[in-house]
């Protein structure tokens, strides 16, 4: 058996980095001029400055969260809070400035959209710099472009969600995004629209001490349906680089809304999000949403039940190696009648890494006929590791029906010793029951992904194993 | 010995003379928890210098810690029912009563018993055969007279209360009563002790301790019953009685204790319980707590499974009516190997009573083999009633035989009624069936045959008197 040292040296697999000349940014650190240049730079209405300041107000009052992960080694003094590496948005693929391009080329982007993706948006640092939505996309009136972009185009549907869902107030990190948010997607999908493919975006941080900031708002009108996946990439630095996005999602009456998340950020990303979204009269919301880089991801995404009958599931899966701490988690607040919603959430532990899962289900009074469940596993693979389990489950109407299970351990050596009889190396075995573990999650991505996924796992579990 | 006397107790205003203050979740109203108090409580029972230390280090602390310091619960904390700003701390020593130590107090097959009414010890008796084995029950001031040394290494440092307690180190700075029982190594009673308190005249607070030391390969079993006295003061007032207690144990190599406890005072008490229990290699403790009375209660338990094998079976039901709040937390530490935690929270709960069930199992790098399970399940009976589970694990030691925890909530299960209903029980006597049997499992591990009995008495009588028991007028014609 390996030493869970050698796990350390299987290099990250994103980890380059590319000289790119950025054409402005602002200084290091946050100030009230900082917010105020941003704003300026990006030439946003009146309304939007205001917000962008009420918010920063709110991030100098607000205390650094005491609980979940170590946050003391984040420097917001060290930190740019907006550049901006080319003019405007790219509408075609040969517009995208070299260095750029040659970057999502290595992440295989132009390659997945060739084959099914409906449309592309990649955010490189602060900016959304290539978006392509498939003709057909814009002929049945679907919106998918950068934040900024939405701003600008469709001030009134903008301002009247933007927000709403996640107030500045929410939390210290929501609020410093939304002081200098920047990039990000905003999607609508008219009523009665179902998107036939995935929308998909790519999100990569791409220089030392950038907060990334981005704050994606999704409108699904009633009886739309659509499903939005995020990727994330990043290069390995060797200071910390904070990644405080917010993201919402609002499930207009009747509408189905999927969002899949790949978090892979390089092992020194501060990953701190708020994913929140609204399910009006049922609709359904799901995410999907695993966590696998990064140096501590705080990430709960919720979903606020308000209206009768929708529904809501969130499976999640966190993987924490040498160095990692992975405290996420799911929100389900079911605030109407006859709402009902599912948890499930799978953790690996591996080389010291440590995950958390930490949960709330909450039935408020009024929100008669829920049916809940809560389902959370964690495989510890080794000495050192450590997983934590910290559901919170707030019943106060009497016909709820909920029911809540965790375990916690150790690939079965049972499982692993058949495996073996029927000709597997150890290492193989190992592998299949991992996957085994986490085909749950993995089940619900699209093939491309699944096949990335599992890729993504195997490797992890490289030379920590066999 | 009354409340009124501590005349150093801070002149506090009355509460209940102006429309009562906008109290915040996690304030306490107590006013007399100062230094002035704790020299007046020392003064009076006589301590030694060490053990006036001790409290002053108890008042510090309570000082310095929020009500809450486990950032997990700290949104759980409610004590906006507690009115006790015109509580009196009891003071000086409970002088055991004439006729206390009288044999025919022994209830029937019990080994020792101990009763304490408000202040006063009204009895302290043992059986012969516990007498004879070395088993000692006898209160802390007389410990301190016979066996000063002893009482110094039992009581120095806050014993086994947590450091991180605040509530738990109000206790220890301002404690008047306590018991100590001890059980001798090898030692093995058959029948159980029994530890009664009532307590509840209006306007009082006692604070107690009662420490339990096994030595090695001991057995014992306790049952702990805790009753409104009948000091209720008249109908009209409001006023609260106020009731801190702890159960300290150290439980020996192979020892075996079995501790049942039954709370069922009046709903004008306040009451926070700690108990703490330190397993050695191989010690067993088996918790079997019932929750029945109080406006507010606030528990907490401690279990420190430091010797490899030891086993800590806990099982906590609550049965809660009007607007109780039941607000329970465990902490289980797993240390040593091969330990065992097996831990079960059941509530009840009608009309707006509130149950909070806060576990939390912890199982530290050193403790291999461990099994681990935590359920809390809670039945809403009313559509204003609440529960609330954090049913947490951490864990560093992967190598474990089984970590899990499991919690439910849901309403009376309609197919177990209809089941019942088709055998002929009409629906008021089935629901009275499921929500007693769902109990059941608890009750039926109080060691003593009486309390048992009682404790099924008590459950039932609460259901009878509950809202939800009556079915609507229609139903009964």
């Amino acid at each position: 058996m390996a030493t869970s040292r050698e796990i350390v040296s299987s290099e990250y697999k994103y980890g380059f980095h590319d000289e790119v000349t950025y054409l402005e940014e602002t200084k290091h650190g946050l100030t009230r001029e900082t917010v105020e240049e941003i704003s300026r730079i990006k030439g946003e209405p009146e309304w939007m400055l205001e917000f962008r300041l009420r918010a920063y107000e709110h991030f100098l009052s607000r205390p650094m969260p005491q609980w979940g992960g170590d946050l003391n080694q984040i420097d917001l003094d060290k930190i740019v809070y907006y550049r901006k590496p080319s003019q405007g948005e790219e509408k075609s693929w040969d517009d995208v400035p070299d260095k750029i391009k040659k970057t999502f080329e290595r992440l295989g982007i132009p390659e997945a959209e060739r084959k099914f993706l409906s449309g592309v948006g990649a955010q490189y640092d602060s900016e959304v710099v290539y978006h392509s939505v498939r003709e057909e996309l814009t002929k049945i009136g679907v919106v998918f472009m950068g934040t900024d972009e939405g701003l600008r185009q469709y001030p009134e549907l903008f301002r009247k969600y933007f927000a709403t869902v996640v107030p500045p107030e929410d939390n210290k990190f929501a609020a410093l995004n939304s002081a200098v948010w920047s990039g990000g997607s905003f999607v609508y999908v008219p009523k009665g629209v179902e998107v036939p493919l995935p929308l998909q975006a790519y999100f990569r941080i791409n220089a030392e001490n950038t907060g990334q900031f981005e704050r994606t708002l999704i409108i699904v009108d009633e009886g739309a349906k659509v499903h939005y996946i995020e990727g994330c990439t990043a290069p390995i630095y060797t200071t910390d680089a904070l990644h405080a996005a917010v993201v919402e999602v609002i499930a207009l009456p009747g509408s189905k809304v999927r969002y899949t998340t790949i978090q892979n950020w390089s092992n020194d990303v501060y990953n701190l999000v708020t994913k929140r979204a609204h399910a009006h009269a049922h609709s359904t919301v799901e995410w999907i949403d695993a966590n696998t880089g990064s140096k501590l991801t705080m990430k709960y995404p919720s979903i606020y039940l308000r209206g009768e009958g929708a529904t809501a599931e969130v499976i999640s899966v966190a993987v924490a190696g040498r160095g990692q701490h992975q405290d996420t988690g799911a929100k389900a607040i079911h605030l109407a009648p006859n709402t009902r919603s599912r948890i499930i959430s799978k953790s690996i532990s591996k080389d010291g890494g440590r995950t958390t899962y930490r949960g709330q289900l909450k039935v408020a009074p009024g929100a008669t006929g829920v049916v809940a469940s809560v389902r959370c596993d964690a495989l510890l693979l080794d000495e050192g590791s450590r997983s934590d389990t910290y559901p919170y489950i707030d019943i106060q109407e009497d016909d709820t029906t909920m029911t809540h299970e965790a375990t916690v351990g150790k690939i079965s050596q049972d499982q692993v010793f058949y495996l073996m009889s029927r000709g597997l190396t150890e290492n193989e075995a190992t592998n299949l029951v991992v996957q085994g573990f986490l085909e749950v999650f993995t089940k619900e991505l699209p093939m491309e992904y699944a096949i990335e996924f599992n890729r993504l796992v195997k490797l992890e579990m490289e030379g920590s194993l066999g | 010995m009354t409340a009124a006397e501590g005349d150093a107790a801070a002149a506090a205003p009355s509460a209940r003379a102006v429309a009562p203050a906008r109290q915040a979740p996690t304030d306490l109203t107590l006013s007399f928890v100062n230094e002035a108090t704790v020299r007046a409580v020392a003064a009076s029972r006589g301590d030694p210098d060490w053990l006036l230390a001790d409290r002053l280090e108890g008042l510090r602390a309570f000082e310095a810690l929020p009500i809450e310091t486990n950032p997990l619960y700290t949104t759980y904390v409610d004590l906006r029912n507690a009115h006790l700003a015109a509580a009196r701390p009891y003071t000086g020593p409970a002088a055991v009563g004439r006729g206390a130590t009288a044999a025919k107090l022994l209830p029937a097959g019990a080994a020792a018993y101990a009763e304490i009414v408000e202040n006063q010890v009204v009895a302290l008796v043992l059986s012969a055969e516990a007498r004879e084995a070395g088993v000692i029950l006898e209160t802390l001031a007389d410990l301190q007279a016979r066996d000063p040394e002893l009482m110094r290494r039992l009581v120095e440092g806050g014993c086994a209360l947590p450091e991180n307690d605040k509530l738990a180190q109000m206790t220890r700075a301002l404690w008047s009563q306590g018991l100590l029982l001890h059980v001798p190594d090898g030692v093995r009673l058959e029948r159980p002790i029994v530890l009664r308190w009532a307590v509840g005249a209006p306007d009082t607070a006692l604070f107690s301790r009662t420490i339990i030391s096994l030595g090695e390969d001991a057995e014992v079993s306790i049952v702990e019953e805790q009753v409104a006295s009948s000091a209720r003061g008249s109908a009209s007032t409001e006023a609260q009685a106020f009731f801190a207690g702890t159960t300290e144990a150290v439980v020996g190599a192979g020892s075996t204790l079995s501790f049942a406890g039954l709370q069922d005072f009046s709903l004008r008490q306040i009451a926070f319980q700690h108990r703490s229990a330190v397993l050695a290699r191989g010690a067993t403790v088996r918790w079997a707590l019932a929750q029945l009375g109080c406006r507010v209660v606030r528990s907490r338990i401690d279990n420190r499974l430091e010797g490899d094998g030891s086993t800590v079976e806990q099982a906590e039901i609550i049965f809660g009516s009007t607007d109780q709040l039941f607000d329970l937390t465990s902490y289980t530490r797993h240390v040593g190997r091969d330990s065992t935690g097996n831990l079960l929270s059941k509530g009840v709960l009608a009309d707006r009573s509130r149950a909070y069930m806060k576990g939390l199992a912890t199982i530290e790098h050193s403790a291999h083999g461990t099994d681990s399970f935590l359920g809390e399940f809670g039945m809403l009976l009313s559509k204003q009633s609440r529960s609330v589970a954090i049913p947490s694990l951490e864990i560093d030691q992967p190598d474990c035989r089984r970590v899990a925890h499991a919690s439910a909530v849901g309403p009376i299960d309609e197919t177990q009624l209809f089941y019942l209903e088709t055998r002929g029980l009409d629906p008021h006597e089935a629901r009275k069936a499921i929500v007693l049997g769902y109990l059941e499992p608890v009750v039926a591990r109080v060691p003593l045959e009486s309390a048992q009995a009682r404790l099924r008495e008590l459950l039932e009588a609460k259901w009878d008197a509950s809202a939800v028991s009556r079915p609507t007028a229609a139903a009964v014609a």
